[in-house]
C-alpha cells in the first residue's frame, strides 16, 4: 500500500517536473540556455542515429569499467592488507587519509598532459577517484570482523586463505559493497571530468564540444544520459547490497527486539 | 584404566597469560588421562580456567608448561581429531544450517555434495531434520545449539570438547539437551571433555568429574560417577544422584569461600599463606 503510493508520488513528481521544465523553457527561459525536454529528446534521437552517442557512451563506459576494475583490485588488496597487518596499516594510513581528503580530480589535467588524450589518462583518473572509498570501506569491513567467528574458523583448522574467503569476506562484504556504491558515483564524475580536459570521444567530450558550439541540447543529452546511467548503477548496487547484507539486517532487528 | 589405553593425556599442563607486564596464572600442573570413549566433566568456581583448559586441548592457545597428547602425539594446534562446541553457538549468520554444519568438512576440502550429505545425516542425529535450508536466525537457542553440536560431530572428531554448551539455554531446554547429548554420545562413542559450572549437569552426564581449584586452576579432585547407564531424567531424583551432587558441591563451595576469603585477606600475606597450606592438606583424590 505504502509502496504503491511511494511509487505513484515519485512518478507524478518526475513527470510533473518534466512538464514544468517544458513549460518554463517555452515561456520564461531562453531555450538556448534551457532547452525544453522535447528538444533534448529530438537531439538525443539525432545523436543516437548518427552513431556518435553510442560511440561516446561506449568509450566512456570502457574507461569507467577499466578504472573500476583497477580500483576494486587495488582497493581490496590494500584494504585487506591494512586490516591484516599493523605495519602495513601504519605505513599506508597517512597517505590514504591525505589523498582521500585531497580532491585528486584536480590532477586530471596533469594526467592528460602526462598520458595523452587517449584512454590511459582517463582510466588512471577514474581509478584514483574510485579506489579510496573501496579501500577505506574494505579496511573498515575487514578490521571489524567478529573475532568469535574467526576463532570458529581456527578451531576447525581452516587455512589462512579459507579464513579470509569463507569467514572474513562474507562478514566484510556489506561494507565493501557500500564503498563500491560510493566509488561508482565518484567514478561517473571522474569519467566526465577527465574527458573535459581533452579527449577523442566520450560523454565528457560530447558535453564539452556541445557547449563550445552552443549546442545546449547536445550538452543536456550528455548530462541526462549520465544521470540515467548513475541511477541505474546505484539501484543495481543497492539491490546487490540488500541481497548480500540480508542476514545483517535480520541480526540487527533481533538485537533490538 | 591403565595409562596405555589413555587416548587423551594432559601432563603438567599450565597456562600463564601475560598482558602488559602483568601475569595471570590460569592453570597450574594439570594431570589428567582420559580413556577413549569416556565422558569427563570439568567443574570449578568461575574463573578457575575451565575454558582455558579446553582451548589448550583444542590447540587454540599454546600451553605455558606441560603437554597435551592425543593418541600419543603432542597437540600443537587445532586439528581434525578434536572439535570444540562453543558456549555461544557461533553459527555463521549468512549460511544456512546445513552449510554451517558442513563448515569443518568444507575446510578439510570435501566437495559441496559430500558436505551436504554429511550435514543431512547429522541434522537427523541432533533432531533437526528438515531444517537444512533454514538460517540460524530462524531457529531457537536450543535448536542453534544442536546445530553447533552437529557442526562439531560432522568432522567426526575423536574428542569432543564442550564449553558450557547449555549454559545459555533455559532450564527445560537444557534438560532436554542433556538427554539428547547422552543419546548422541551413546551412538557415536566419542571421548568428551565437558566444561560446566552446573554440578547436577556434570553428575548426570559424566563418567568422571574433575574438580578444579580457584585460580590458578589445579586438579582438586577427580570423582567417579557410579550411576548406572543409560541414565534417564529420573536418575536426577535418586538419592544416589543427590549424594554425588552433594559431594561435588562440598568441594566447590569450599573453593568459592576460600577464594573470597583470599581476596578479603589480600593485604595480610601471612594469613593467606597459612590458609593455602591448610588447603593443600585437605586436597582430595
Amino acid at each position: 500500500m505504502t509502496r504503491t503510493r511511494t511509487r505513484t508520488l515519485g512518478a507524478v513528481s518526475v513527470l510533473g517536473g518534466i512538464a514544468l521544465w517544458e513549460l518554463l523553457s517555452r515561456t520564461v527561459f531562453d531555450p538556448l540556455f534551457l532547452p525544453p525536454p522535447s528538444a533534448i529528446w529530438t537531439r538525443f534521437l539525432e545523436l543516437a542515429a548518427d552513431g556518435s552517442l553510442p560511440r561516446d557512451l561506449g568509450v566512456s563506459a570502457r574507461t569507467y569499467l577499466l578504472g573500476l576494475a583497477f580500483a576494486i583490485v587495488g582497493g581490496v588488496v590494500a584494504g585487506v592488507a591494512m586490516a591484516s597487518s599493523a605495519p602495513i596499516r601504519d605505513l599506508l594510513d597517512p597517505w590514504v587519509s591525505a589523498l582521500n581528503a585531497t580532491p585528486v580530480i584536480a590532477l586530471a589535467p596533469l594526467f592528460v598532459l602526462m598520458l595523452g588524450l587517449g584512454i590511459a589518462s582517463k582510466v588512471v583518473i577514474c581509478a584514483i577517484v574510485m579506489v579510496f572509498p573501496i579501500l577505506i570501506n574494505t579496511y573498515a569491513g575487514f578490521s571489524t570482523t567478529d573475532p568469535h567467528l574467526v576463532e570458529v574458523a581456527r578451531a576447525y583448522a581452516a587455512t589462512r586463505w579459507q579464513n579470509y574467503v569463507k569467514i572474513k569476506l562474507p562478514m566484510a562484504l556489506p561494507m565493501v559493497l557500500a564503498g563500491l556504491r560510493l566509488a561508482a558515483a565518484h567514478g561517473l564524475v571522474g569519467v566526465v571530468v577527465s574527458e573535459l580536459f581533452g579527449a577523442k570521444a566520450g560523454i565528457g567530450l560530447l558535453i564539452q564540444s556541445s557547449a563550445e558550439t552552443f549546442d545546449t541540447r547536445g550538452l543536456f543529452v550528455g548530462v541526462v544520459v549520465l544521470g540515467v546511467v548513475g541511477v541505474v548503477i546505484t539501484y543495481a548496487l543497492a539491490a546487490v547490497e540488500r541481497r548480500v547484507g540480508r542476514w545483517r539486517v535480520v541480526q540487527r532487528q533481533e538485537g533490538t527486539a | 584404566m591403565s595409562d596405555a589405553s589413555a587416548k587423551l593425556r594432559l601432563e603438567n599442563l599450565g597456562k600463564t597469560f601475560r598482558r602488559e607486564g602483568s601475569e595471570v596464572e590460569a592453570l597450574h600442573g594439570i594431570d589428567l588421562d582420559v580413556p577413549a570413549g569416556e565422558f569427563v566433566s570439568v567443574v570449578g568456581a568461575s574463573g578457575c580456567g575451565k575454558s582455558t583448559l579446553l582451548r589448550l586441548v583444542d590447540g587454540l592457545i599454546p600451553a605455558t608448561t606441560g603437554t597435551v597428547t592425543l593418541h600419543g602425539r603432542p597437540v600443537r594446534g587445532p586439528g581434525q581429531d578434536r572439535a570444540l562446541v562453543f558456549q555461544q553457538d557461533r553459527l555463521l549468520p549468512w549460511r544456512t544450517v546445513a552449510r554451517n554444519v558442513g563448515l569443518g568438512l568444507e575446510f578439510h576440502g570435501l566437495s559441496k555434495k559430500e558436505c551436504a550429505a554429511k550435514a543431512a545425516e547429522l541434522l537427523d542425529l541432533v533432531g533437526l531434520p528438515g531444517f537444512a535450508d533454514a538460517y540460524p536466525h530462524e531457529l531457537s537457542g536450543g535448536m542453534r545449539q544442536r546445530v553447533n553440536i552437529a557442526r562439531a560431530l560432522a568432522v567426526d572428531p575423536d574428542v569432543l570438547l564442550m564449553d558450557e554448551p547449555f549454559a545459555a539455554l533455559d532450564g527445560q531446554t537444557r534438560e532436554l539437551m542433556q538427554g539428547e547429548l547422552l543419546r548422541i554420545w551413546a551412538q557415536r562413542a566419542k571421548t568428551v571433555l565437558f566444561v560446566t559450572h552446573q554440578v547436577d549437569e556434570a553428575v548426570y552426564l559424566s563418567d568422571r568429574i574433575v574438580v578444579l581449584t580457584a585460580r590458578p586452576g589445579r586438579v582438586r579432585a577427580v570423582l567417579d560417577v557410579t550411576l548406572p547407564r543409560p541414565r534417564t531424567l529420573a536418575v536426577k531424583r535418586s538419592p544416589e544422584f543427590a549424594r554425588h551432587v552433594e559431594h561435588v558441591w562440598s568441594l566447590i563451595e569450599g573453593e568459592v569461600r576460600q577464594s573470597m576469603e583470599r581476596e578479603l585477606l589480600a593485604g595480610r600475606r601471612d594469613e593467606t599463606r597459612s590458609r593455602e597450606g591448610g588447603e593443600h592438606g585437605r586436597t582430595v583424590g
